[in-house]
């Protein structure tokens, strides 16, 4: 046993000197993260404001403008120019100028001032999809603003009282500095180790140590080390980012994140580890990593697309993904308080996937030469 | 016949030759990219509905129970569960099994009849801000609808937004995710294979070896770089197949257009990488920096959310992002039937890149090689 930690600690030494005295490795291990962080933090909004509309306004009256200006006003909208025919709205959003287009038709005001219901038109850009949508919602609401208006309405005889919980300002960066966090750590971590053992195929160098008396379990372990060390650096090192520029709170319990955060580091360094013992070739294996953590870390773990709204395959595919889980402790914890009882079996999940990546890398590893 | 033509046929073929012999690789490049496509297809689905909703009904009447149905018709909310305490409720969203409460208090129904002001509540959990907001929409909606009927509310003036959604008018997701997958998937394959390609034979020394025949560097780039955009062009060609099958996903415009848009993309692409390879050493290196290039294209080309909903400072870096051209042309030709005439700008400017980065990293190259 005693000889087991020693290997296992050489190994661990000489796979730090490695990363160490590579400061690209080190850069994409701990620089990396938080530049992702920042630029995913700032860049990536769902409060979709500013959808470019353009107006049609054939009636031109106080009451037309007034339409355009409730639309324009709180910004959701943005007026970026008018057009005398609605049906140039094709052409405008082939070019991509506009995103919608409302046409006021004439006679407008004199239909209101009957007392009748006029009909304004909006054409929506369905080619983004997200722009598309927000569009429509909000059109209804504006639709029935105006209603109330014209019919001097003033309190609705029912009403909903709406008590947004854990992130009452409906602020993006809330949702999705968790996401953010188990993504980059996630492809981070495959990476890293997905590379580690190739090269030593690639270069020779595994021949050299099969000629040691290091066991498969000793080098497993030994690459593993390190890169976790790293690992926990780097979710530190998120979530203090997130904490100080994104004002993201901790109100549950840090334990529970923590365990949550080695566990899916390990898994995801186990896969990483099983890709490389598997390939044993450096482009076969980025081009297995980022297909296999990249894409579904980011399409398939609820980070931006919700879970809930996928077919039943692939929510089936998704509870493999094991950024699911940590996404679930990372929001759980953070933003909603949540201690043991809540995330067991997230943890549970984490724990499973980490002890099969890191057993099927051991058994995986062929101690002789191809 | 030519002697360059003979020399780049030379590298060209070698380095076909060189890819396939790794079956893994040939399926890496061609297969799963489009299951990643497949699957991706179906993940994404932004339209929320069915958010599992928890009711508290402190009325009992069958008053409260029509309110309750009503809000439920669309779809958008599924009840759950009753329970019988707002505590319950709360905890409840703290465990994650529903995402909104809606409580029904005791009197709903005589507040009613009396057209006294009656308040539900509802408490709606805000991590996903695009969720809650829908989903207090919907209640907000309803309740709207009801005040409209109300007696002594309904008839009257009032304005009806007349809403119609182009080029998607199912509003299906993937068929203007797939364009943006594509590009994704073109960049992360295109880019890496380059970059590492050119960083191996410098690792494993066979570039020396190279030098001392008779080709020129801007020969054996090319050479290198033509499989690769060749997998590029079949790559999207499947995707547009896959795409149009299983998605219905259009060709509204010009074929012809939509490779000019693909070619001129590659180039970008395999430039990068290309530029990439001119600064690393080794094969992890090339990785590293190919996907400091990758991340940011791929989230800030309006692929996942458009980019007049990113903040103002963040926009300039969208005008370098290649990936974010391309996207606007492909959802031109294919989803808005766009012609050159609408898109000559992108296409140019992505040509214009993609020379530019070519040109660049060539420079570099043969300054190295030499």
């Amino acid at each position: 046993m005693r000889h087991f930690f020693i290997r296992v600690g050489a190994l661990a030494h000489k796979e730090s000197l490695h990363i160490v005295r590579d400061p690209r490795t080190l850069y994409l291990g701990l620089v990396l993260p938080l530049v992702m962080l920042i630029l995913f933090g700032f860049g990536v909004s769902f409060d979709l404001d500013h959808i470019p509309l353009a107006i049609v306004d054939h009636d031109q009256t106080t009451d037309s403008r007034r339409l355009i200006t409730d639309w324009t006003a709180s910004g959701e909208f943005e007026l970026v120019g008018s057009l005398s025919d609605p049906d140039h709205a094709a052409g405008i959003f082939a070019a991509g100028k506009a995103a919608a287009v409302l046409t006021i038709p004439a006679g407008y005001a004199r239909t209101l001032a009957r007392g009748e219901v006029a009909s304004v038109g909006l054409q929506v850009d369905g080619a983004d999809g997200q722009a598309a949508q927000q569009a429509l919602l909000r059109a209804d609401a504006y639709g029935r603003l105006a209603s109330a208006r014209a019919r001097h309405i003033q309190v609705a005889p029912v009403g909903a009282d709406v008590w947004t919980r854990f992130n009452p300002a409906g602020r993006s960066a809330l949702f999705l500095v968790p996401g953010v966090t188990a993504y980059v750590l996630a492809m981070v971590a495959v990476l890293l180790t997905a590379l580690s053992v190739a090269r030593e195929w690639e270069r020779g160098s595994m021949e050299q140590l099969f000629a040691t008396p290091v066991g498969r379990l000793d080098i497993v372990v030994g690459k593993l080390l390190p890169y976790l060390a790293m690992g926990v650096v780097q979710v530190l090192l998120v979530l203090t980012a997130g904490a100080w520029v994104f004002g993201v709170p901790t109100r549950g319990n840090v334990l529970v994140l923590g365990l949550a955060s080695v566990l899916f580091m390990l898994g995801m360094l186990g896969q990483g580890l099983l890709i490389s013992v598997i390939t044993r070739n450096q482009m076969v294996a980025t081009q297995a990593s980022t297909l296999s953590s990249m894409l579904p870390s980011l399409m398939l773990s609820g980070f931006l697309f919700p879970v809930e709204n996928m077919p039943l395959p692939l929510r089936m595919a998704s509870s493999l993904v094991p950024a699911r889980y940590y996404i679930e402790v990372l929001r759980g914890v953070l933003l909603k308080g949540n201690g043991w009882s809540d995330q067991a079996g997230s943890l549970l999940a984490l724990a499973a996937f980490a002890a099969v990546m890191v057993a099927m890398s051991t058994v995986r590893f062929q101690r002789k030469l191809a | 016949m030519n002697r360059h033509l003979v020399q780049f046929l030379a590298v060209f073929v070698k380095e076909v030759r060189q890819t396939v012999q790794d079956r893994r690789m040939v399926f890496l490049l061609t297969v799963a990219p489009l299951i990643q496509l497949v699957i991706l297809g179906y993940a994404i689905d932004l339209d929320v509905d069915r958010v599992p909703t928890v009711v508290i009904d402190l009325d009992g009447t069958a008053d409260a129970r029509r309110a309750v149905a009503g809000m439920m018709a669309d779809g958008t909310l599924e009840m759950v569960d009753q329970l019988g305490s707002v505590d319950e409720g709360e905890a409840a969203l703290e465990a994650g099994w529903a995402d909104v409460v809606l409580v029904v208090p005791e009197g709903f129904a005589r507040s009613l009849l009396r057209r006294d002001p009656a308040r539900l509540q509802v408490l709606v959990d805000g991590t996903d801000p695009t969720r809650s907001s829908v989903a207090a929409g919907t209640v907000n909606g309803y309740l709207a609808a009801q005040a409209m009927q109300a007696p002594g509310a309904s008839g009257g003036p009032g304005v009806d937004v007349r809403a119609r959604l182009m080029f998607n008018p199912t509003m299906s997701s993937p068929i203007y995710m797939v364009p943006g997958i594509a590009g994704m998937l073109l960049l992360i394959i295109t880019t890496v294979i380059t970059a590492m390609g050119l960083a191996r034979e410098k690792e494993v020394g066979t570039l020396e070896q190279v030098r001392v025949t008779p080709l020129s560097p801007r020969i054996l780039m090319a050479g290198k770089v033509a499989p690769f955009v060749l997998v590029g062009l079949l790559d999207v060609t499947a995707c547009l197949a896959i795409g149009a099958w299983l998605f219905d996903v259009p060709l509204r415009g010009n074929l012809l257009l939509f490779y000019a848009f693909t070619a001129a993309y590659l180039l970008t692409t395999v430039g990068a990488g290309l530029l990439v390879s001119t600064v690393s050493s080794s094969q992890q290196q090339a990785f590293v920096v190919a996907f400091m290039f990758m991340l940011p294209a791929m989230l800030l080309s309006g692929t996942m959310t458009p980019i007049h909903a990113m903040p103002d400072w963040i926009v300039p870096f969208t005008w370098v992002n290649p990936l974010r051209f391309y996207l606007e042309g492909v959802r031109g030709v294919l989803l808005k039937g766009a012609t050159l005439a609408d898109l000559w700008p992108q296409l140019a400017i992505l040509t214009g890149y993609g020379v530019l980065i070519l040109w660049t990293a060539s420079t570099r190259f043969r300054k190295r090689l030499a």
